[in-house]
């Protein structure tokens, strides 16, 4: 009997170990792919006929020399940057209100907005794309740092107010009551009490809309085109026109890549709970 | 001065009447407990002179103010939630001077509030440190810090010490009767636990089902019981209730009861005889039931009474005995640890015909006790 337990126990752990193996690998392997290629040289890509090597037979960070070296490269960087920084700033600016009300209000139609916001994004980029688009031109938004901003705000805020909404809401409402009770008016309650205690959920709002704007392409490319502008991702679709050699290719992917794997690691970290515990007895 | 005036409170919660029609009266530097069980209102009641919840009926009065009105942050009025409601972000100092920043008090002053409030509590050394990193008293008595620093009129205690363990009870009670003593504030403590409520209080309003029972002393709570559910309520272990009726018995008056002749005091319950024939209830609590090893001097108003053990229940210093009278009457009374009794003994008790409780079966209401005066009324 106790055999038995023990057998299933550790066949149980070996199936998970192996899961987390099979997962591991599943995110490691397109990333080690990804920087392989981008140190790889000409002669570990042009094999001619035998395979591709794990490992480069030269690595070289040539390829990250010569793009530093492209001056085009700094501008889409710095473009790409500021149209993300600037699209975290209105993102917030608008969802974070607007999660306050919803997660600390009890307004009419409270539910049917929140379903409502999240399944806006349900719809594929590349059917919303075309009116935007259309919108954008007419107003003569396209073609400026602002049109962009604002489009990639338009993909954010969803998930900004989503984010923000849950943030607010598990704050314990005794909280709200003490600080009134002690003489703060509802802005003060606002931004002594309820703000901060929703700056982990908020910074990973902002962190989300930062990588959505860095990797965006779509709106980017059709609002831009291959005009004055140009962003990151756009440098990339560039350069694949010109059939360059892939480590030059993948160089670009990985400075891509590279923000969004800080990013990630860095809300981890903050998505950890725990932030009101002592709030409440 | 801030004396608390309730007149005719009322509050709904959709259809559900949740305060009746409620009158009281608090005197400025007094400390009243809200005592009742769950569900009764208490807290709610709290919240009402809190302004966390709108007065439907009646006048609010504090300090000779109406408040029904008056948003919560402009009452004088500070409140501890059973909670604690700390807030996490912020060290115990800047808890602690929350509010007098929001009244943008002067830096001095604030500093001079801090060390007075810091020092009266026992909070030095803690200053830096999160709620998060503090024990379970020493939020308590943040949050202590934090309403009495502002010098309110009134001040509002819900269930402070639930969360803390049996013996951070008993010294927190003696701690707040301590500042109660030395702060003098009007303080209305909320709690469900008739211990705190007996041991702090001045005057326990008592509240069943949104309407007062009973408003008094402490000791006359326990000792003149108003209602069948004061009496029921007060008092550990609880007290026996038996039916029976007022009769004149051999010259001598008594209650006519399904345990036989019960005699009542002539000094206490001199008027029993107008009331002859009349249907009561009668309370008798377990510790004015005495066992005969116990008793050398009898009063002629003790009642003797033969039972049979039925069970024991050990209270550490002294023991419950259920005791039956007849198959379907027992009666609870308390022993000490000394007294050598077994299970299926038959003992003689004696019941104290000074102290029983006779309720009106009907209104539920004490028939003797000669309601007090108080200034609820």
């Amino acid at each position: 009997m106790s055999n038995i337990v023990k057998i299933s126990a550790l066949s149980r752990k070996v199936f998970w170990l192996c899961a987390v193996i099979f997962t591991v690998l599943l995110i490691i392997a397109p990333v080690f792919l990804l920087f392989k290629y981008s140190i790889s040289d000409a002669s570990s890509i042009n094999t001619g006929g035998s395979p591709v090597p794990l490992w480069p037979y030269n690595p070289t960070f040539r390829n990250f020399l010569y793009l530093f070296s492209d001056n085009q490269f700094y501008g889409v960087v710095i473009n790409s940057l500021l149209i993300a920084f600037f699209t975290v700033i209105v993102s917030l600016l608008i969802g974070v209100p607007a999660s306050y009300v919803l997660g600390r209000y009890q307004i009419p139609l409270r539910k049917p907005l929140l379903v409502g916001l999240i399944s806006v994004r349900l719809f594929p980029d590349i059917a919303s794309v075309i009116p935007v688009a259309e919108f954008f031109i007419t107003i003569e938004a396209h073609n400026t740092y602002w049109g962009v901003v604002l489009a990639h705000t338009l993909l954010a805020l969803p998930y900004v107010i989503f984010i923000g909404t849950s943030a607010f809401e598990p704050i314990p409402r005794d909280l709200e009551h003490q600080a009134m009770v002690m003489g703060a008016n509802r802005f003060q309650i606002f931004l002594k009490i309820l703000f901060p205690l929703a700056i982990p959920g908020l910074t990973a709002a902002a962190i989300y809309t930062f990588l959505l704007s860095w990797d965006e392409f779509i709106f980017a490319y059709f609002l831009l085109g291959l005009g004055r502008i140009s962003t990151l991702t756009l440098y990339l679709k560039q350069k694949l026109a010109y059939a360059p050699p892939q480590n030059l290719l993948a160089t670009i992917s990985v400075c891509l890549s590279f923000p969004v794997i800080i990013f990630s690691l860095l809300l981890q970290k903050h998505m950890s709970a725990g932030i009101t515990s002592g709030a409440v007895k | 001065m801030a004396e608390v005036v309730l007149k005719n409170i009322g509050k709904k919660f959709d259809d559900h009447q949740v305060i009746n029609n409620l009158n009281l009266l608090i005197g400025d530097g007094e400390f009243v407990t809200l005592l009742g069980p769950s569900g009764c209102g208490k807290t709610t009641l709290l919240r009402m002179i809190a302004g966390l919840e709108t007065v439907d009926n009646g006048d609010l009065i504090v300090g000779g103010k109406r408040y029904n009105d008056i948003p919560p942050r402009e009452r004088r009025i500070a409140m501890v939630f059973q909670s604690y409601a700390l807030f996490p972000h912020m060290t115990v100092r800047a808890n602690i001077l929350f509010g007098l920043k929001i009244q943008k008090v002067s830096p001095t002053r604030m500093q001079e509030k801090l060390e007075w409030v810091i020092a009266m509590l026992g909070l030095q050394d803690l200053e830096d440190r999160l709620p998060k990193e503090i024990s379970g008293g020493q939020r308590q008595r943040v949050a202590l810090a934090r309403a009495l620093v502002l010098d309110p009129d009134v001040l509002l205690l819900d269930e402070p010490l639930s969360n803390l363990d049996a013996a951070l009870r008993e010294m927190a009670m003696e701690e707040l009767k301590r500042i109660h003593r030395q702060v003098g504030k009007t303080i209305i403590y909320v709690t469900h636990n008739q211990v705190e409520a007996m041991t702090m209080s001045e005057r326990i309003a008592l509240l069943s089902g949104g309407e007062l029972e009973q408003y008094d002393e402490p000791r006359y709570v326990y000792d003149r019981p108003e209602t069948m559910f004061s009496a029921q309520f007060i008092g550990s272990p609880a007290i026996n209730f038996i039916d029976g009726v007022i009769a004149q018995k051999e010259n001598q008056i008594g209650i006519d009861s399904r345990i036989g002749f019960l005699l009542l005091d002539k000094e206490r319950f001199g008027r029993a005889g107008e009331f002859t024939g009349r249907k009561v209830k009668v309370g008798i609590r377990p510790q004015n039931i005495s066992y005969l090893e116990h008793r050398a001097a009898r009063r002629y108003s003790d009642t003797s009474l033969t039972i049979t053990v039925e069970l024991i229940e050990s209270l550490g210093d002294r023991s419950l005995i259920v005791g039956k009278v007849s198959d379907e009457i027992t009666v609870r009374f308390l022993i000490t640890r000394e007294a050598d009794i077994a299970l299926d003994q038959e003992v003689r008790i004696f019941i104290d015909g000074r102290r029983l409780h006779l309720f009106d079966p009907r209104t539920q209401k004490n028939i003797f006790a000669a309601r007090r005066k108080t200034s609820g009324e």
